[in-house]
Order: C-alpha cells, then structure tokens, then sequence
C-alpha cells in the first residue's frame, strides 16, 4: 500500500439535478496503491463522484482525471483504466460464473487465449474457481461480490472503484473481502471503495473522505482524522484500588479545565476524564498522581474511532469546528491532499 | 373489509400509473368505438333498425373482449412471483390468513380491476342499447356474463402460472402464451376440421368451445369462425360456461395446492457439470441431448458479438439443446401435415395445409418473438447488467446489434424449420412456386416487424413484466384487431373497410396470398409489405434512439 503518484484527481467537481445540488466543489486527489474510503451518509453525494469517474455521469462544471485522462473526454480510455463494481451486482440469468467473467472479457475485447487465462488468474486472486460451474443467480450473495471483483479485474486496470463491497455480507465474508482488499492493494491496485461498515474501512483504508450534502468535510488518514476531529483526548485511569477512586478524581479535576468531564466508575475502579490539554500536560496528570500516592495500573489514551468521526462530521449540528471553515474540508496527513 | 389482501392489492394496483393510463385510454376507445360506428341516420333519428344497432353492439363487444384478453393476465401474473421475489410472499404465508385467503384476496383484487375495465365500458354499452334491438337479458347482460366468466378464467390462469415462474418477465410471457393458445389458438383446429365427422372433429368442437371468442360469436349470432356456411352444432356459449368453470376450479384448487412453504423450498443449483464426470455418462448423455446442457461451454470465439452470445446464455430456452428441441417439434409438424396431404390420409387441399402453416409459423412468431425482443434492453436495466455493459468498450451499436442477433438468428432457426412443408408442397403442385415464395416473404417481414416492434417497445420500460406485457399488447392488437373488423366483413363493415384494416395485418396478408377462403378478395400485396417495412424501419429508429438517449452520460 505505498503511496506513488497521483492515479485520481477531483478538481472542484459540481453536480447539479435542477435546483439540488449532489456535488459541491469536490476537490481530491488520490496517490497509486492506496485504497481511500469513501463515506458519508445516504445521499451524500458518494456515488455521484463513482458515476462521474467511470462515465456514467456528467459533472456540471470541474475536472475528473484518472492517470492521464479525462473522465468526460476520454471515455473510452476510462474504461480500460478502470474496474468498477455497482452496489448492485448485475446478474444474468442461466449463466455459469465461468461464462459471465468470459462474456465480460470479450466485451473488453480480450482475446480469446489470454482470456481464458486471465480468467483463471482472477479467479485465483479472488478465491473463486471453485464456483466457476455454478450459476451466477445462485451464488451467496458474498459469493457474487467475490465474482463481481472477478469482473472488475479481468481487464487489468489500474484503479477499481467499488461501491459498498462489504454491504450485506457476514462477518466471516466481510474478513475475505478486506483480506482480499488489501491483496489487492498489494498489487499495485488503487483502491476507491464506498462503505457504511466504518470498521471496515478503518482497517483497511490508508486515506479516507468523509462527505456530507455533497462536499468533502474530512480527508486523511483514519488516526489524523480521529484526532484532529474529537479535540478532546479521552483518558482512562486504571487503579489498583476502587478506595483511591476520589482521590484520583480530586487531582485529575484540579488539573485540567474547569469544563472538562470526569467519569468514576467505582466498580470498574477506573476514572475517565475528556481535555483539550496536550500531551505533555496530560503527563504531568499522571506524574501528579503517582507522586500523591495513588495506585495507577493503567494509565491510557481512549482511541476516537472512524464511527465516532463520522458521527461528528454527519450530526445535524456538527460539534466539532473543523481546522478550516465548514466550507472548506478538513485536510490531514501526509501523501493525500484536499483542497476545498 | 374481511381480507385485507384485497384491500392492499386494489389499492396498490389502481395507484398505478399505468392503471390511469389504462382507464382513460379505455374510456376513450370505448368512447370513439361507438362515436365512429354510430350510424348517421341515429343521430336524426332513433327510429333505428335493430339489425344496425347489433352490428355495433357486436364491435362493441368483441373490442371489450380482445381488451379484456390483452390488459387483464399481466395483474394475475406478476401478482405472486413478485411477493415472492420481494419476500413479502413469506411474510403473507407466515400470517394465519391461510392459501385460501391469500389466493381469494389476489383473486378479487385483479377481479377488481376487471370489473373497473368492465363497468368504464358501461355508457358506451349503454348506447348501444340506447340504439334500441339489443335484448337488456338476451343480449347485454349475457354479453357481460361472459367477459366476467374471462376475467375469473384467465385471472384464476395468470396466478396459477405465477406460483410457478421465478421472474415477473417469464410469467408475463407464459401467461400470454396461454391466453393466446386458449383464446385464439384453440379455435384453428375446428377452423381445418369442420364437416368431416370424425372424432378428432368433435374434439375439435369442444376444444373451440373454450375459446371465448367463439362463445361470444356464438351469443352474437355471427355463427362459427370460417364455417362457411356449415350450421354451427351445438350450444358453444353453453359449453364455454361449462369448461370456463371447471377450469377456473381446476386452477383455483391448484394454485391453492402451491401457496405453501414448498413455493420457496428449493436448493440451490450447484450447477453440476458434465465435463467432470465419467466417459460412460459423458457419452450417454451426449447420446440422449445430442447437445448436452450440462457440458462446459466454449469461450467466446473471435469476431462474435459477446452480446449476442450472452444472449443465448442467460435465456431459459436459448442454450443450443432447446433450439434443437424447438426446430424439431416445428420440422415434425410441418411435414406431418404435407405427409398426411400426401397420402390422403385428410381430404385438405394444398392451400388448406398452406393456411394452416402460415397460421402455425404466425402464431409461432407473436408467442416467441415479444418474449426474445421485448427484455432486450429492459432486462438489462432492471439487473443491473445496462451499468456494466457501458463500462465495456463496446459500443451502443454493437450492443443493440448482438442482441437483434439473437433473436433474428432464433426466429430464423424457427422460420427455416417450417420451410420443409412449402418445399413439399410446391413439389406437390409446382404451379403454387409463386404463391409460396410471397408467403415466404410475408412470413419474415411478419418476423423482422414483431422482432423490431418488441424490442422498440420494451426498449421503453425499466422493467421487463411491463415491457413484457406491452409488447405483446402491441402485436397481437397490431394482429388481431384488424381481424376483429374482419369479421365484420359483410356487415356492418363494406369490403374496402376491411380491406384498408387488413393492410396492417401480416397474418391477413400471408393468408390472402395462400387465398385461404375469407381471405383470398382481399388484394393486401404489396401495400402490406411497405406498411411492415416502414413500420419496422420507425420501430428500429425508436429502439436505436431510446438506447442512445439511457447510454449518454446525464
């Protein structure tokens, strides 16, 4: 998953159906062998940017590239730079997977030999030749997924853009699928993928963009994002005794910001306790402590999740302020960039 | 009230679109049927004979019926497959209201809507007995009995078929496919049997008697469809009821017998493989399939449209095995029928067994073609696949044209495998060469014009029940309305009338030419030609457009 040059670039993408606007200045750019995830809620505008990259939509004003070309000029290039799986697996009746992966090799004109053993490649890479005899219309529909991506490689493109490939599978076909994922950044794919199973993404993905009413509100890497989204630092004390609970709760609210919460969970014998204070200062919290004589056993810092970034940014109210205005998404990290 | 499926089922069907669509076009035809066919002298005055007002009464009544045929099987049809697929089939099924329950509430939703069809129809009834002649008890309520006794038979038929099918598309073609065999079809063998007295003629007899047009033929007092002055035997409309109703039962109790769990129990298809196993069953099954269908296709070869291709693999009867099963049953038929010319084992003239080719090969055309043309696009729309063939380099054309592809190369298999019965008889009667060879040539303007009718009119729809639907509405009004005026020929429609109806009509055309007796006065060669290749050009235009306009990128 290194990050080379840049493979996607959104610059300033508007879409508008009359009066409502799916896309709003979206600007992203997108480095070679990353896999970047998409998210946001329903109709945030995730699959209009998809349809405009592979040409199945046209922006109202700005540029879509992929390598070198231009996703409304260059169609025809689009296609043989890109694999594109729909939320919607796209079935054929009474067709065995082997033959839905051949139709879809000679529709991309690949010839007729080295089909064949592109065919068995893909099926390879995406643990399918098993099922290659079965009907399409009667995979699992974890299964169909796995021969979707089946499609979306048979023409070898650089980038494969999936929209929400772990909708709807259980947990043991969700662990393929992001085990196969990452097997296929390895290969020197670009990855964009859509998803509402945040973990997921979280896990796999080097960059992620959050959107919301069609803008980019966040892009970066899942740690950048977390942090920079929740300003306050969650920090959990673990003691040795439930006795040295108000104590501790004593020193740690003398130390930090009159506003800040403080949580004593008695039963747990533990103190959490929310600051916007930095790191260093937060050490002094615990120097304090241990020099005051409380039991410290575990003194740690409460990951913010992606779940809880997202939430943030998609909330009616969004509570925390961005690092630029609300207009602008909050850019992060290295490698990526996002330009409002 | 009591089931509240019913309530569920109208409500959601009459919030249809197309239901408005329906009820006004409805309103409308029924309208204009009786404005244009109203005779002048009525509105002077209404001292009428009563000879006048039946003629349009029996117009009337016979545009009901045909609408009635052509509107009302698409509701039954896709009314249990599509719970099924959405899986609120299981959901019904898993309440206490029970098979009876469930079948009675859809029964009398799509009864609903006939009646509505039915009661749109009332003021245009109403005038024509307004014209006076026509018996209130006699004539239009028994007119009203029948078509209800219609819409309980082919409804009882449509949910029957959709317990079976596993797509709304395949119940639609299914449910046509039925209707047109026992509306229409089930009247050709009495039409070639009539006099000679044998118990294939009686059987015959009967079999026409569940045809609701004979029935209404019968109430009508126009006699029997070509029995050129034979004396009708029998009470038809008598034996309709009777067979009507046994079949409504007989569908009923078996549509019944399939609403439980055993509707979803079915494993999945493992997609078993010949090329795996043994030589010994490898060879037996080649012996018996001569095609075998569990054996492991070739790739697609080059310079051949994958569409195309594709095609023929994911339709249900489109693998080689069917297509061979297809032209077979059509070679054995059309040389059983020269045989038994041959050997005077039937006393039919050449013509007659040319009529009844030409009727076989058109029949043939309207019940397959709207099944192979009319998903072409559609199907692609609703499976999702229309994204992902965009995404490929081919092109729109290419597209479209491997789909034409296999149907043209479907039809054709069909066509060519008819053909041994002309080839026996111009052998027979060398002077009938050119009667054959424009018979032959109506017959695949007959093919390319369903082909392109089907496929431009179902290029319209997102989904293939309603393309479905449509396009057979469209052909068979295309074929058979202009037969219902024909029927009219001596009264109350001149002979140029008809003749100007029949221009548009294949079937018509391909029977003049054979001068099958009915036929033969009219001259409909080679208007009919031009009217099908300029209508096929304008569908084809239609398809290329409308596949265009949901390729561009919006």
């Amino acid at each position: 998953m290194s990050s080379g040059k840049p493979v996607v670039v959104i610059e300033h993408l508007t879409k508008r159906y009359g009066d409502f606007t799916a896309l709003d200045d979206f600007t992203l750019t997108m480095n070679s062998g990353q896999i970047l995830g998409l998210i946001g809620p329903n109709g945030a505008g995730k699959t209009t940017v998809i349809k405009i990259l592979v040409g199945l939509s046209r922006p109202t004003s700005g540029t879509a590239h992929i390598g070198s070309a231009d996703c409304v000029a260059d169609a025809r290039r689009i296609k043989h730079l890109v694999g594109y799986m729909p939320d919607q697996f796209g079935s054929y009746d009474n067709m065995r997977v082997r033959e839905y992966l051949d139709f879809f090799g000679a529709a991309f004109g690949i010839r007729r030999r080295a089909r064949m053993k592109r065919i068995d490649e893909v099926m390879e890479t995406t643990s399918t030749a098993y099922m290659r005899d079965r009907f399409v219309e009667s995979l699992s529909h974890g299964m169909q997924q796995r021969v979707g991506i089946a499609r979306t490689l048979l023409h070898d493109p650089q980038v494969l853009i999936l929209d929400e490939p772990a909708n709807g599978l259980d947990p043991q076909a969700r662990i393929e699928m992001r085990e196969l994922l990452i097997k296929l950044a390895h290969l020197g794919k670009t990855l964009l993928v859509t998803s509402h199973i945040l973990p997921e993404l979280s896990r796999i993905c080097s960059r992620v963009a959050i959107m919301t009413n069609g803008k980019l509100r966040a892009f970066g890497t899942v740690d950048d994002i977390s942090r920079q989204v929740s300003q306050q630092r969650t920090i959990e004390v673990q003691l040795g005794s439930a006795s040295q609970i108000s104590q501790a709760a004593q020193i740690i609210r003398r130390l930090i910001n009159a506003g800040d919460e403080v949580i004593e969970a008695p039963a747990e014998a533990t103190v959490r306790f929310r600051t916007a204070r930095t790191e260093q200062e937060v050490g002094e919290i615990l120097s304090q402590l241990v020099r005051e004589a409380v039991a410290v056993t575990q003194f740690r810092e409460v990951q913010t999740d992606l779940e809880e970034a997202f939430m943030s940014f998609t909330r009616p109210t969004a509570p925390a302020a961005p690092a630029k205005s609300s207009q602008s998404p909050l850019a992060v990290g290295a490698g990526g960039t996002a330009n409002g | 009230m009591a089931n509240p499926l019913i309530q569920r089922e109208l409500v959601t069907l009459l919030r249809q679109r197309r239901m408005v669509l329906l009820q006004c076009g409805l309103a409308t035809a029924f309208a204009l049927l009786v404005v244009i066919r109203w005779p002048t002298e009525a509105r002077m005055a209404l001292a009428l004979t009563g000879s006048r007002s039946q003629e349009v009464f029996r117009l009337f009544a016979y545009g009901l019926l045909s609408a009635l045929l052509l509107m009302l099987p698409v509701f039954p049809a896709t009314s249990i497959v599509r719970e099924r697929n959405s899986g609120t089939l299981a959901l019904l099924l898993n309440t206490p209201l029970g098979a009876v329950r469930i079948f009675l509430g859809k029964l009398l939703a799509v009864l609903g809507v006939a009646g509505l069809i039915l009661v749109l129809s009332l003021p245009a009834a109403a005038a024509c007995f307004a014209l006076g002649g026509i018996s209130l008890t006699g004539d239009l309520l028994a007119v009203y009995l029948l078509l209800a006794l219609v819409a309980l038979q082919y409804s009882a038929l449509g949910l029957l078929v959709s317990t079976y099918v596993t797509s709304t598309d395949a119940a639609v073609r299914w449910t046509y496919g039925l209707v047109l065999a026992l509306s229409v079809l089930a009247l050709a063998p009495h039409q070639f049997l009539q006099g000679t007295g044998t118990t294939l003629a009686d059987l015959a007899n009967w079999l026409r008697c569940g045809s609701p047009f004979a029935a209404l033929m019968s109430l009508e007092g126009a006699g029997d469809l070509g029995a050129a002055g034979l004396v009708s035997s029998g009470n038809v409309a008598g034996r309709f009821v009777l067979i009507s109703l046994g079949l409504t039962a007989l569908f009923s109790v078996w549509t019944i017998g399939r609403l439980n769990h055993t509707i979803f129990d079915r494993a999945r298809n493992q997609g078993r493989i010949s090329d795996d196993q043994s030589l010994a069953v490898r060879a037996a099954r080649r012996l018996m399939f001569v095609v075998d269908p569990q054996k492991r296709s070739r790739s697609i070869g080059p310079l051949v449209n994958p569409v195309m291709i594709k095609e023929f693999r994911c339709r249900r009867f489109g693998r080689l095995h069917w297509l061979l099963r297809l032209v077979a049953i059509c070679a054995v038929i059309s040389l059983g029928l020269t045989y038994a010319t041959t050997t005077s084992t039937i006393d039919w003239g050449v013509d007659t067994i040319g009529a009844i080719l030409v009727m076989m090969q058109v029949a043939l055309f309207v019940l397959i073609t709207p099944s192979l043309a009319s998903g072409l696009i559609s199907s692609e729309r609703e499976s999702g696949g229309w994204p992902l063939l965009q995404t490929t380099p081919m092109s729109v054309l290419r597209i479209v044209w491997g789909k034409l592809l296999s149907v043209i190369l479907t039809l054709l298999l069909v066509f060519c495998a008819t053909l041994p019965g002309y080839i026996v008889m111009v052998y027979i009667e060398p002077a009938m060469r050119p009667q054959v060879e424009r018979v032959v040539i109506c017959l695949a303007a007959t093919a390319v014009f369903a082909m392109l009718l089907s496929a431009a009119v179902g290029s319209l729809f997102r989904k293939t029940a309603p393309a479905t639907a449509t396009a057979y509405a469209a052909l068979l009004a295309v074929c058979g309305a202009p037969l219902l005026v024909w029927l009219g020929r001596d009264a109350p429609f001149g002979h140029d009338t008809v003749e100007s109806a029949l221009l548009i009509n294949p079937v018509a055309a391909a029977l003049s030419v054979i001068r099958l007796t009915g036929f033969r006065d009219y001259d409909l060669i080679p208007a009919n030609w031009w009217f099908l290749g300029i209508a096929s050009v304008v569908c084809f235009i239609v398809l290329l457009v409308q596949t265009y306009r949901i390729s561009i990128p919006r």
